[in-house]
C-alpha cells in the first residue's frame, strides 16, 4: 500500500476505486502478467460487490472513463518525469494510455475486463431490447435471425394445446354425465316432493299415535286385556289407514303391521302365530276393498314372495 | 434401573369384521332384517364414488359402511360373502359413456332391477346449497322410513319395484315403534308421464306449533334473548312478530304426538313435521328387470327390440370381464357404437 500512497500523494483522487487501479498499475507494469496477490483479490471482490449497473448510466460511464483516463495520463507523465529510470515504462505507459483510450482499458486484464465487459454487454442488450420492442409479442426479443421458424413452432404448440384441451373437455363431459349441482332455492318440484313426503310422515305418525294411545289404558301383561288390545289396535289402525288412504292421493307408507296379520287368539310373538308367513284372509279382504279405489297400495303384505325363505 | 414391562400390551388383532353384530331377525315382527351391500363395478369417476358413499350412509345401519372392494372381486365373491353375513340386497353402481346405472338386486337369486341414473346430486352439494344444513349425531342410527308415491297404476314392473324397495328397509311395527327413532325418510316418486322416479332423502324434525317463534327459539337454543328495548318480560312473551312463510303451517303437516319427544315437543300437543333434505338426490329411469342376479331372463325392458341386446351386452361384459376394466370400457364403447350404427 506504500506504493499507492506514494503515487497519489498530493493528487486529487476521484474515488476509492480509481486509487486501487492506480496503485496496482505500478507493480503490474514490470511484469505484464496477471498476478493477483491477496490484497488485490480483496480489492477485486469489493469492486464486484459494489458494482451496480443500475446506478450507472451510459453517460456516466463515459464521463468516468474519460476522467480517470486523463488522470492516468497526468499521473503517468508526472511520475515518469520524476523517475527517469522508467523510460520504458513511459512509453509503455503512453501506449497503455492510448490503448486505454481506445479500448477502454486493456491494461488491467483482471478487473477492467470484468467491469467493462459487463457494461459492454449491457449496452448491446439494451440496444437489442429497444429494437425488438416493436416486434410481435409472440416472438419477444430475438437474438437470432430465424424468426420464421420460431413462429411456426409456437403456432404448432398452440394448436396442439387446443386439441388436447378439447379432448380433455370431452372426457370431462363424459365423466360428469348426469351430475347436477343443486340450486340454492327450493323450486316448485322440490316443494311438491317435500309435500308428499310430509304427508306420508304425518299419516304414519298419526297412525302410530292412535295405536299407541289406545293401547295405553290397558296393561299388556294381563292376558284378557291383551286380546282386547290386539283387537282394538287392529281395528283402529286399519280404520285410520283406510280412511286416510282413500282421501290422500297415491301415497304408500311402508309399515310392518304385526297387528295386521293377527287373529284374536294368536300369541304376541310373530313366529308363534298360526299364520306366520301365510296370507291373512282378513288382510286379503281389506286389499280387495281397496282395489276398488285402485288408488293405494297399503301396508306391508306378509307374503314372502320377495323375501327368501332361507331359514 | 429395571426395565419396565408394558403390561397393557394389546394382542395383535386383525380386525376383519365389516358389519357390527346385528340381529338378523327383528325380535318384534319375526321377520328377517334386510341387509345390503353397496358397491361399484368397474372404474368410476370421483363423483360416482362419492355417490356410493352417500348411498351407503343412506342404508345405514344395516349395511357395510366400510366395505372394501378390490378390482379383482367378482359378483360371485360378493355372493359368497353375503350368505353367512345375512345380506339380502345388493346395490350396484356402474357407468357407461351414456350414463351411470344403479342395479338393485335381491340375493341370492332374486330379481335385478336396472335403473339408469339420469341426474344425481351429492349429499355435500345439497348441504352446501342450503342455508342451515342439519346433521344431528344420531341421524343414521336408525333405518329410514320409505314412502313410495305414484306407483299405484297396477303395472307389473311397478309393483315389483314397490315390493323390492319396501323390502330393502326393515319393517316398522306401529304399536311398538318409538317416534324418536324415525328420523329419516326416503321418498320415491314415480311420474307417469316421464316415467322417471325421483329419489329423495330427508331428515325429519318436529317442531311444536302454537308457540310464538321467539319463545320456541329461546327454549330450543337456550340463548338469553335481548331485552334491551323492552320494558317488561311480558312484552317479550306476548309480542306479535310478523309471520314468516314457514310459520303458516298447513293443517296437514301437524301431528299430535303420543309421547314426549325431547323437551319441546310434548305429548298431546300439536307439533309440526318439518323435513329437510339430506343425502343424495337422484332421478332414475327403470330400464330393465331380470329374473336372476344380473342374469337370467328379462322380465321387463324399457326399450324393446334392438336396444335390449345392446344393454344386455354391455352389462354382461361388465360382469364377466372384471379384470380387464379398461378393455371393458373400450368394448362397451365399441358395442354401443355398433348398436347405434345398427339403428
Amino acid at each position: 500500500m506504500e506504493s499507492v500512497e506514494v503515487a497519489n500523494r498530493g493528487k486529487r483522487r476521484n474515488s476509492g476505486k480509481k486509487k486501487g487501479k492506480m496503485a496496482s498499475k505500478r507493480p503490474r507494469l514490470n511484469e505484464y502478467k496477471v498476478k493477483i496477490d491477496k490484497k488485490m483479490k480483496k480489492v477485486f471482490e469489493k469492486r464486484a460487490r459494489d458494482y451496480n449497473s443500475d446506478d450507472e448510466d451510459e453517460d456516466e460511464d463515459e464521463a468516468e472513463f474519460t476522467e480517470p483516463k486523463r488522470k492516468e495520463e497526468e499521473e503517468y507523465e508526472v511520475e515518469f518525469s520524476d523517475n527517469d529510470e522508467e523510460e520504458q515504462e513511459e512509453e509503455d505507459g503512453f501506449k497503455r494510455g492510448e490503448v486505454s483510450e481506445d479500448e477502454d482499458g486493456g491494461i488491467q486484464p483482471g478487473i477492467t475486463k470484468f467491469a467493462d465487459g459487463i457494461k459492454a454487454f449491457r449496452l448491446a442488450f439494451k440496444k437489442i431490447v429497444k429494437k425488438s420492442g416493436d416486434d410481435d409479442d409472440v416472438l419477444g426479443p430475438v437474438l437470432s435471425a430465424h424468426k420464421k421458424l420460431i413462429a411456426e413452432k409456437l403456432g404448432e404448440e398452440e394448436a396442439e394445446k387446443k386439441v388436447k384441451g378439447e379432448v380433455k373437455k370431452e372426457k370431462n363431459l363424459i365423466r360428469e354425465k348426469g351430475h347436477v349441482k343443486p340450486v340454492n332455492y327450493l323450486d316448485a318440484h322440490e316443494k311438491f316432493l317435500l309435500g308428499i313426503a310430509t304427508k306420508g310422515v304425518v299419516k304414519l305418525f298419526n297412525a302410530v299415535n292412535k295405536a299407541q294411545t289406545a293401547q295405553r289404558g290397558l296393561n299388556p301383561s294381563r292376558s284378557r286385556d291383551e286380546k282386547v288390545i290386539k283387537k282394538r289396535r287392529k281395528e283402529a289402525f286399519f280404520s285410520e289407514l283406510g280412511r286416510t288412504s282413500s282421501q290422500s292421493a297415491k301415497t304408500v307408507v311402508k309399515v310392518g303391521t304385526s297387528g295386521g296379520s293377527v287373529d284374536d287368539d294368536a300369541p304376541g310373538w310373530a313366529p308363534l302365530r298360526d299364520n306366520y308367513m301365510l296370507t291373512n284372509p282378513k288382510l286379503k279382504d281389506w286389499d280387495k276393498m281397496q282395489d276398488k279405489n285402485d288408488e293405494d297400495d297399503f301396508g306391508r303384505q306378509p307374503q314372502t314372495d320377495s323375501s327368501s325363505d332361507e331359514d | 434401573m429395571a426395565r419396565f414391562r408394558n403390561k397393557k400390551r394389546t394382542p395383535f388383532v386383525r380386525v376383519r369384521q365389516f358389519t357390527k353384530k346385528q340381529p338378523t331377525v327383528d325380535h318384534v315382527t319375526g321377520d328377517k332384517i334386510p341387509k345390503s351391500f353397496v358397491f361399484c363395478r368397474g372404474k368410476l369417476p370421483g363423483t360416482l364414488r362419492q355417490l356410493e358413499t352417500d348411498l351407503r350412509k343412506l342404508m345405514l345401519p344395516f349395511t357395510a359402511l366400510k366395505l372394501k372392494e378390490k378390482k379383482r372381486n367378482n359378483l360371485k365373491d360378493f355372493l359368497n360373502v353375503s350368505g353367512p353375513m345375512g345380506v339380502t340386497h345388493f346395490l350396484i353402481l356402474s357407468k357407461t359413456p351414456t350414463a351411470p346405472y344403479l342395479r338393485v338386486a335381491r340375493t341370492p337369486q332374486g330379481p335385478t332391477l336396472t335403473f339408469k341414473i339420469q341426474e344425481y346430486s351429492l349429499a355435500t352439494e345439497i348441504a352446501q346449497s342450503q342455508v342451515r344444513p342439519r346433521s344431528p349425531k344420531d341421524l343414521f342410527k336408525n333405518p329410514p322410513l320409505i314412502v313410495l308415491s305414484g306407483f299405484g297404476t297396477g303395472e307389473q314392473h311397478l309393483k315389483l319395484t314397490t315390493i323390492m324397495f319396501q323390502n330393502i328397509f326393515p319393517a316398522i311395527d306401529v304399536n311398538t315403534v318409538k317416534l324418536s327413532s324415525c328420523q329419516r325418510i326416503v321418498l320415491l316418486n314415480y311420474n307417469k308421464d316421464t316415467k322417471l322416479i325421483d329419489f329423495r332423502h330427508y331428515s325429519i324434525r318436529l317442531q311444536p306449533i302454537g308457540v310464538s317463534r321467539r319463545i320456541r327459539k329461546f327454549v330450543q337454543n337456550h340463548q338469553v334473548p335481548d331485552l334491551r328495548n323492552l320494558q317488561d318480560v311480558s312484552d317479550f312473551v306476548t309480542k306479535v312478530g310478523y309471520g314468516s312463510e314457514s310459520e303458516v303451517d298447513d293443517e296437514a303437516a301437524t301431528v299430535s304426538l303420543p309421547t314426549d319427544l325431547g323437551r319441546v315437543n310434548r305429548a298431546s300437543n300439536k307439533s309440526a313435521v318439518k323435513l329437510q333434505e339430506i343425502g343424495p338426490r337422484m332421478t332414475l329411469q327403470l330400464t330393465k328387470i331380470e329374473e336372476g342376479l344380473c342374469s337370467g331372463g328379462v322380465i321387463f325392458s324399457e326399450y324393446v327390440n334392438n336396444d335390449k341386446s345392446k344393454n344386455q351386452k354391455t352389462h354382461d361384459e361388465e360382469d364377466n370381464n372384471e379384470e380387464e376394466e379398461e378393455e371393458e370400457e373400450e368394448e362397451e364403447e365399441e358395442s354401443e357404437e355398433e348398436g347405434e350404427e345398427e339403428d
